[in-house]
């Protein structure tokens, strides 16, 4: 007399929640996720081929609109990687001044994907509260660069321009701040019931499972992995500062929210030292003209931890200024595999934390 | 140990604790700006669209038409007409086009703009660049010098 049978449903591209324009085939039987297809591309621009036929001073500014919560990740792992292709030194003083700017663009991703994620789940005043720290950063950004969310901040060999007066005191006061705003996040989030039910033993993945879908940054450290390229591979001046990586073998959204809630603070802890070690003299830019003069037939990779895992660049040379092929390995893309994995078999409402928990942008993954 | 977990759970601690969080916010000053009736003050360097400026002291166009920065933007938004000096040396500004609807404020124009010690071409703190026709958004040379004219609705 009764009969079920299995109905397919879309999500997005306009939903809410999909953190940008994902759509989601999702096949459920009742309230359980049986199968699902995550389409990307609506936001495509090409970026990779549009690239071949610009100078590579030009493609920076492509690049803030690759990743745009971290826009300042995107342009440091593209011009660290014109930078190794050319043989370029980059001066020390402007070495820091980017690893300020790229620790703090991650506590604002970071932030970002806090207020969202919990949102999602339904804790509203997070979302607020996240905000308000976070246009303290783009503040920053602005009194740094001009811009507040596509930077384009920094130049090939360098940083265009030295940190404005009183800059400092105003990081170190919002540094101080923001130690106690995370405590209040914690407070909120962290030991709340609701939050425990809707997060534990939700989108479980291990770490095998993590390394064979290539799935890294928080999610794959969440998973008990230490991988990091900040340890692993330094690149700037990472190796002479001192932090740890979060790890957290819970395999859930919630061991992924404790690990980027720790990223936080350790991303504080960087920024304090670079502060304080930066060199107050010295050039920040480590060639005169604009004049680029790769080697032909180079191929290099370069690569860097940002927010959401491994971003890395792929360029191959022809000996002109131009690059003859530019490829971004972006984490949002990669990381994105892990979704249809991680809703088979939950609930309906489980989708929207899972897509939360990877944390991804679609300008990242369509490029 | 044990006890004090249990009754912790009973009253629902860590949502107490939590509330309390959200109650102490609210007597935090607000941080929400009612933008078109108040504005965030920009800080110096703001990004907003590139204007051309005329030298300050004698009032002459500072631009010389090397034309390094229609040469150097990622968006080829820039345009700039130019015809040689009546003396046969140097470059006479005839015009200088920017489309704003193609320009990613990027800021790379500015670089390698060679008038020291400032440079004709500079970001301007104008950001509101909503137009109702596409020719709006193209900026000439006067519209560059004196900024595009905004409607502002203060009603």
């Amino acid at each position: 007399m009764f009969r079920t049978q299995e109905m397919e449903i879309n999500m997005g591209p306009q939903h809410p929640s999909t953190h940008g324009v994902l759509r989601l085939k999702l096949r459920l039987d009742g309230e359980r996720v049986v199968d699902s297809w995550p389409v990307i591309g609506y936001l495509h621009r090409g970026i990779e081929k549009l690239s071949e036929s610009k100078e590579f001073i030009k493609i920076t500014p492509f690049t803030d609109r690759m990743d745009y919560v971290c826009a300042m990740s995107g342009n440091l792992a593209y011009l660290g990687a014109v930078e190794k292709l050319c043989g370029i030194k980059v001066p020390e003083k402007a070495a820091y001044i980017r690893v300020i700017m790229v620790e703090l663009n991650r506590i604002a991703s970071h932030l970002l994907w806090l207020g969202t994620h919990a949102l999602d789940i339904g804790a509203m005043s997070i979302f607020l509260y996240g905000f308000r720290e976070r246009e303290m950063i783009l503040d920053l950004f602005e009194a740094y660069c001009g811009a507040r969310l596509t930077y384009n901040a920094f130049r090939i060999s360098g940083v265009p321009a030295d940190l404005p007066p009183g800059w400092k005191e105003e990081c170190t006061g919002f540094l101080k701040l923001f130690r106690q705003r995370h405590r209040e996040y914690e407070q909120i989030l962290t030991a709340n019931r609701i939050w425990l039910k809707r997060t534990k033993d939700v989108g479980y993945m291990d770490a095998e499972h993590c390394l064979a879908l290539s799935v890294t940054g928080p999610v794959l450290r969440a998973a008990g992995v230490a991988r990091d390229l900040r340890k692993d591979e330094p690149y700037a001046i990472y190796d002479q500062l001192d932090f740890d990586i979060p790890v957290d073998d819970g395999c859930d959204t919630y061991a992924r929210y404790i690990v980027r809630m720790a990223e936080m603070l350790q991303s504080v802890h960087m920024v304090e030292q670079c502060l304080e070690k930066m060199p107050s003299e010295g050039p920040l830019m480590g060639m005169k003209g604009r004049r680029m003069k790769p080697r032909k037939d180079e191929e290099i990779y370069f690569a860097i931890e940002g927010p959401r895992g491994e971003q890395g660049v792929y360029l191959i040379s022809d000996g002109t200024d131009r690059p003859y092929r530019c490829k971004f390995r972006n984490s949002s893309f990669a990381n994105l595999q892990a979704l249809a994995p991680m809703v088979q078999g939950g609930l309906v409402a489980d989708v929207v934390a899972i897509i939360g928990t990877l944390d991804i942008v679609l300008g990242d993954s369509d490029r | 140990m044990k006890l004090t977990r249990f009754i912790q759970k009973l009253i629902l601690w860590e949502l107490l604790v939590g509330m309390m969080v959200v109650i102490r916010n609210q007597f935090r000053p607000k941080v929400t700006v009612q933008y078109p009736k108040e504005r965030i003050p920009l800080r110096p360097r703001f990004r907003g669209v590139p204007r051309l400026r005329y030298d300050p002291k004698t009032m002459e166009e500072l631009c010389i038409s090397c034309l390094l920065c229609e040469q150097i933007c990622p968006d080829d938004c820039i345009a700039i007409k130019w015809e040689k000096a009546p003396s046969g040396k140097g470059r006479v500004l005839k015009d200088f086009i920017i489309d704003y609807q193609r320009c990613c404020l990027c800021g790379l124009c500015v670089d390698p703009c060679p008038t020291k010690p400032l440079t004709a071409i500079y970001m301007s703190h104008d950001y509101e660049l909503a137009g109702s026709d596409r020719l709006d958004l193209v900026a000439g040379r006067t519209d560059l010098h004196e900024g595009r004219t905004v409607t502002i609705y203060d009603k």
